[in-house]
C-alpha cells in the first residue's frame, strides 16, 4: 500500500516538475515560514541561483534587503490575522539577482492548503523588457512635445512680428515726424527744445530696438525655409495618426479613417502639416476622452481645387464665445495647454495657401476642425495672384 | 501729391505727420476701394499703399491703377516676410518696398 503511494507522490511530483520548468513565467512556492520548497527553471535565469540552491532557504535570499527584512513579518501578520496584502491580487515588486541586480518584477501569489500546512505560490514575470518599452515611448511622447513647443516658439516669432509691426511703425514715424519739427524749430531759434530732442532720442533707440528683436526674430522665421513637395494628403495624415496612437497607447478613444481610395497630391511641407494634425488630434482626444461615445473621426476628402482633412469628436461641441477667440494667438480653454496651437496651426495652413475653419457644432454634434489646403495643379500654377 | 492708403488708423495718422511736417501736401485713404472712388492719381504723384489692405488688396490697387493708365510712383509698405512680400508684388515693376517697421528714415525714403 505505502510503496504504491509513494509511487504516486513521485510520478505526480515529476510532472509538478516538469510542468513548472516548462512554464514561460518564474515560479516559485514557499511554505508558511517563507522556505522555498519549488523554484524553477526561469527563477534560476532571472536570479542567478540553482534550484537546489535555492531550495530549502528563506524567499528573502531574492529579495532586495529592504524588503527581505519585512517579508518574515508579511508572513506572520497574514497567519495571524488573514489579512490578504497580496494574495490573489498582484502586484509590482522589485527582485535581486545574486549579483545584487535589482529588478521589476510582476508577482501574483496563490494560496494552497495542503498536508503539510499552508503553502503560496507565486508566480513572477521580469518587467525590464516592459519597462523599456514604456521608456521608449515616453521618450518618444518627450520628442513629440520637444517637436511642437520648437514650431510653437518658431511661429510665435511670426506671430508677434506682426503683433508688433503696426504700433511700432506708428510709433516711429511719429518720432521721426516729431524729430524733424523740433529740429526746425530749433533751427529757426524757438526755445527750448534740446531737452525734449534728447527725450525723443530716446525713445527713438528704445523703439528701433524692439525694432532690432522682431527684425531678428523673422530673419529667424525666415531661415527655415519650408520643404515643399507634392505628397498624398491621405499618407501624411496616416503617419500623424499612426505617431498619435503609438504615443497614446491604450488609450480608450477610437480613432476612426474616413479615408477615399485615391491620392489626393498637394504641395505642402508634412511635416508642419503633420504638427497640425497632431495638435488638432490632440484637441479631440482630449475632448472625446470626456464624452460617452469616445471617438475622434478624421476624413479626408476634395473638389477641384481644394483638398480637405476634417477632425470631429464625440463631445458636446463649443459655445459661440468660445468658438470667436479660439484662433487667438494666446487663448486656451486648457489650463495647462499651449493656446499657441490653433493660431500656429492656422498660420502654417495659410502659408500654405490653404486655411483652417472650426464648426462648433453643438446639440449633439462634436466640434469639426478643417483643414483646408490648395490641390496640386499639374500646369505648376500655383494661385490666383498670377493669372 | 502724395497719397497714403492704410488701414491701420495710427500707421496712416503718423504718416501724414511725417510727410505734412515736412510741408508736402497729403491725403489719406482707409482702403483702396475709396481710394478709387474719390481720386484720380497723375504720374508726379506718389502714392503709399499697405500691401495687406482688406477688401482690394495692394498689389491689386497697383495693378488696378497701371490698367486704368494712371501711374504714380508708388511705394509698398508691408509687415509680412520677405517671401510673401516677393510673391504679391512679383510682375509689378518700378516698386519701393519699405517694411514695417522701419529700420531707417521713412521720409527720405519716400521723397528720395
Amino acid at each position: 500500500m505505502g510503496e504504491v503511494e509513494d509511487r504516486k507522490t513521485a510520478v505526480s511530483e515529476a510532472r509538478f516538475e516538469s510542468l513548472l520548468d516548462t512554464a514561460a513565467d518564474g515560479i516559485i512556492v514557499i511554505d508558511e515560514a517563507g522556505r522555498m520548497l519549488a523554484f524553477n527553471k526561469i527563477c534560476e535565469a532571472l536570479f542567478g541561483y540553482t534550484s537546489e540552491e535555492a531550495i530549502g532557504q528563506n524567499v528573502s535570499l531574492i529579495m532586495p534587503p529592504e524588503f527581505a527584512r519585512s517579508h518574515d513579518r508579511f508572513l506572520a501578520n497574514y497567519h495571524r490575522t488573514g489579512e490578504r496584502r497580496i494574495i490573489g491580487i498582484g502586484r509590482e515588486v522589485s527582485g535581486m539577482h545574486r549579483d545584487g541586480t535589482v529588478f521589476p518584477l510582476e508577482l501574483s501569489v496563490g494560496e494552497a492548503t495542503t498536508a503539510e500546512g499552508r503553502q503560496f505560490i507565486g508566480v513572477l514575470r521580469d518587467l525590464r523588457s516592459r519597462r523599456a518599452v514604456e521608456q521608449r515611448v515616453s521618450q518618444l511622447q518627450a520628442q513629440v512635445v520637444h517637436m511642437t513647443r520648437l514650431s510653437a516658439m518658431d511661429e510665435m516669432g511670426a506671430a508677434m512680428a506682426h503683433e508688433l509691426n503696426q504700433p511700432l511703425t506708428a510709433l516711429l514715424l511719429y518720432l521721426q515726424a516729431v524729430a524733424r519739427q523740433i529740429k526746425a524749430f530749433h533751427a529757426d531759434g524757438k526755445p527750448p527744445s534740446d531737452k525734449m530732442l534728447a527725450v525723443l532720442d530716446k525713445a527713438v533707440q528704445e523703439a528701433e530696438r524692439a525694432s532690432h528683436i522682431v527684425q531678428r526674430m523673422r530673419q529667424m522665421v525666415e531661415k527655415r525655409d519650408p520643404e515643399r513637395a507634392t505628397v498624398d494628403l491621405r499618407e501624411v495624415v496616416n503617419e500623424a495618426l499612426d505617431l498619435s496612437e503609438f504615443v497614446a497607447q491604450g488609450a480608450t478613444v477610437t480613432i476612426r479613417r474616413v479615408f477615399g481610395m485615391t491620392p489626393i497630391h498637394v504641395d505642402a511641407d508634412a511635416t508642419q502639416i503633420q504638427q497640425i494634425i497632431l495638435n488638432l488630434l490632440r484637441n479631440a482626444l482630449e475632448v472625446a476622452k470626456e464624452s460617452e461615445e469616445r471617438w475622434v473621426k478624421v476624413s479626408i476628402g476634395s473638389d477641384e481645387r481644394s483638398a480637405f482633412v476634417s477632425v470631429t469628436d464625440s463631445g458636446p461641441g463649443f459655445s459661440e464665445d468660445v468658438g470667436k477667440s479660439l484662433f487667438r494667438t494666446f487663448s486656451t480653454t486648457k489650463k495647462s495647454g499651449m493656446g499657441l496651437g490653433l493660431a500656429i496651426s492656422r498660420a502654417i495652413a495659410q502659408n500654405h495657401g490653404g486655411d483652417l475653419m472650426a464648426d462648433p457644432g453643438g446639440n449633439g454634434q462634436g466640434a469639426t476642425f478643417t483643414l483646408m489646403l490648395p490641390m496640386h495643379r499639374a500646369d505648376g500654377t500655383e494661385d490666383d495672384m498670377r493669372e | 501729391m502724395y497719397f497714403i492708403v492704410e488701414d491701420d488708423a495710427s500707421v496712416a495718422d503718423a504718416l501724414e505727420s511725417l510727410l505734412s511736417g515736412a510741408g508736402l501736401p497729403v491725403r489719406v485713404f482707409a482702403s483702396a476701394e475709396e481710394l478709387i472712388h474719390s481720386a484720380s492719381l497723375k504720374p508726379e504723384d506718389t502714392m503709399i499703399v499697405d500691401l495687406g489692405l482688406p477688401g482690394m488688396s495692394g498689389s491689386e490697387l497697383v495693378r488696378h491703377l497701371e490698367k486704368a493708365g494712371a501711374t504714380p510712383r508708388v511705394i509698398a509698405i508691408s509687415g509680412k516676410s520677405s517671401r510673401t512680400i516677393a510673391r504679391e508684388t512679383e510682375g509689378l515693376s518700378d516698386l519701393k518696398i519699405l517694411r514695417k517697421p522701419p529700420a531707417a528714415d521713412w521720409l527720405e525714403a519716400i521723397t528720395a
